[in-house]
């Protein structure tokens, strides 16, 4: 038996309903074997996604965050994904400069029909993390005991 | 310049075309100015132009109603015109005075190079691109380049491009654009795991005043993401990770409306160099998108627009 061990990035993945979330449930129902380590949370599309999202996500410990919309040009509300393009691209690119693993940051474009992409995207996302580490970002053993200042 | 602006202010006010003047007066404490509001054309010769007119006004637009004079810098315009891109300003509401600008004094640099608190010094004054400092009796002499703040050292647009009345003949940019960055170019040589704690250790000291938010003309959100309980984004009282959590989604929010005024990092009491993040992100705007916030107001606002194709190589 492979040897399991013992940490295994977590990663939330925000899929955009009409085109990544059922491209994800493609790839289950088509049963694609791909790591089971994202946590899905459905989003009416990828222009939703505030870039608060992927910094929550982080502050609460996932290793990673996806984020995945419709293909530039098929986005159910015309623009969401374009504009999601943006959010993602300076938010990518911000947190690199303040220090945190670009690996971290991730955005695709799964159709309804990619199934096969989306279990690809999955496997490749979590392999990069186990190479990158486990997020220990907003780690502190001084946590909750306020500011420097206020001691 | 003073004299145009009063005397302006004066026929704005008396001929209806506005309803208020928004200009600065001399502040309580030497070498500081107060943002002056009036409907009183006699108060107009109370306006000041000098050194020392550091606040962005246009932070206020959006909470006054009715039609405005504005007395605005280089960097404020830009702020005022990224207003109107994003409709929070009608552009025919307001009437802008524009002031050219030839850079602000930083008082902080001031008492590092005399070595004297603020108050104990005579006099400050400019003359072209030299600025002497009187203390003691003794009159010293500096380069604006200086004293000047360093946003102004990295100033692109020191008159408004964006104007009704021009105060004065136009000016260029007092520096090289590198003597703003000092900050940032330190940083950018360290490794990812630096950097992080670099951050970690300045927002260790924010005390989460929300100054740098409140003073930010880019802020406009009506009930910001920090204070919604349902979901509870951040915890209310402050520690480093949501302090710093703040100011990154803070900076993300307002990419493409900041133009690196430099207002939150001069608001901050407790001194964290904020402009080392929204000179970056005015930077990663810029490279990204070629876009340049508040140059022209017909140009889209950053959010607003795209491109078909763009930033793919970001995007699986
Ligand atoms: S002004 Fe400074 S101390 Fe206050 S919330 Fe902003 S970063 Fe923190
Ligand atoms: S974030 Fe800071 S520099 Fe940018 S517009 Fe707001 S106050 Fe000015
Ligand atoms: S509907 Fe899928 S990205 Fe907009």
């Amino acid at each position: 038996m492979e040897q399991k061990s013992e940490w295994d990035p977590q990663i939330v993945g925000f899929l955009c309903k009409w085109c990544s979330y059922a491209g994800a449930d493609l790839a289950g129902t088509s049963r694609k074997k791909y790591p089971p380590n994202v946590r899905v949370i459905k989003v009416p599309c990828s222009g939703r996604v505030d870039p608060l999202f992927v910094l929550k996500g982080l502050r609460m410990g996932f290793d990673g965050v996806l984020v995945s919309g419709c293909h530039p040009g098929d986005c159910h509300y015309q623009t969401g994904n374009y504009r999601a393009r943006r959010k993602m691209a300076i938010t990518k690119k911000f947190l690199e400069y303040m220090g945190v693993e670009p690996e971290r940051i991730q955005a695709s474009w799964v159709s309804a029909s990619e199934g096969d992409k989306f279990a690809a995207t999955v496997a490749d996302v979590t392999d990069n993390l186990k190479k990158t580490g486990p997020n220990r970002l907003f780690e502190d053993r001084r946590e909750n005991n306020g500011t420097e200042a206020s001691k | 310049m003073e004299q145009k602006l009063r005397s302006e202010a004066r026929a704005l006010l008396e001929q209806g075309k506005v309803d208020y003047i928004f200009g600065y007066e001399p502040g309580s404490l030497k070498f500081t100015t107060t943002p002056l509001l009036t409907r009183d054309k006699n108060d107009v010769d109370r306006l000041v132009v000098n050194p020392f007119i550091v606040n962005n006004l246009a932070k206020f637009l959006t909470e006054l109603k009715g039609r405005v004079g504005i007395v605005v810098k280089g960097c404020d315009s830009r702020s005022l015109v990224s207003l109107i891109q994003d409709n929070k300003v009608a552009r025919g509401n307001v009437v802008i005075l524009g002031v050219p600008c030839e850079g602000l004094i930083d008082l902080s640099k001031v008492e590092k190079l005399v070595g004297r608190e603020r108050d104990e010094l005579d006099d400050i004054l400019r003359e072209g691109d030299k600025v002497f400092v009187t203390v003691d009796g003794k009159k010293r002499e500096f380069p604006i380049a200086d004293v000047a703040f360093d946003k102004c050292l990295a100033c692109e647009l020191p008159t408004p491009k964006e104007y009704d009345i021009l105060l004065g003949a136009p000016t260029s940019p007092i520096g090289q654009k590198d003597a703003g960055y000092t900050a940032i170019d330190n940083l950018k040589g360290k490794i990812p795991q630096e950097r992080w704690e670099f951050w970690k250790k300045e927002f260790s000291r924010c005390i989460r005043c929300y100054a740098c938010r409140n003073v930010c003309p880019a802020c406009f959100c009506q009930r910001c993401f920090v204070e919604e309980t349902e979901p509870k984004w951040v915890e209310p009282t402050a520690n480093w990770q949501d302090n710093l959590l703040f100011q990154v989604v803070r900076n993300i929010h307002v990419a493409g409306r900041c133009s690196d005024c430099g207002e939150c990092e001069r608001a901050c009491p407790v001194k964290i160099p904020l402009r080392a993040l929204t000179r970056e992100m005015y930077d990663i705007v810029g490279e990204l998108f070629d876009f340049k916030t508040g140059m022209d107001k017909n140009e889209p606002s950053l959010m607003t627009h795209y491109e078909k194709e763009e930033a793919e190589g970001l995007i699986r």
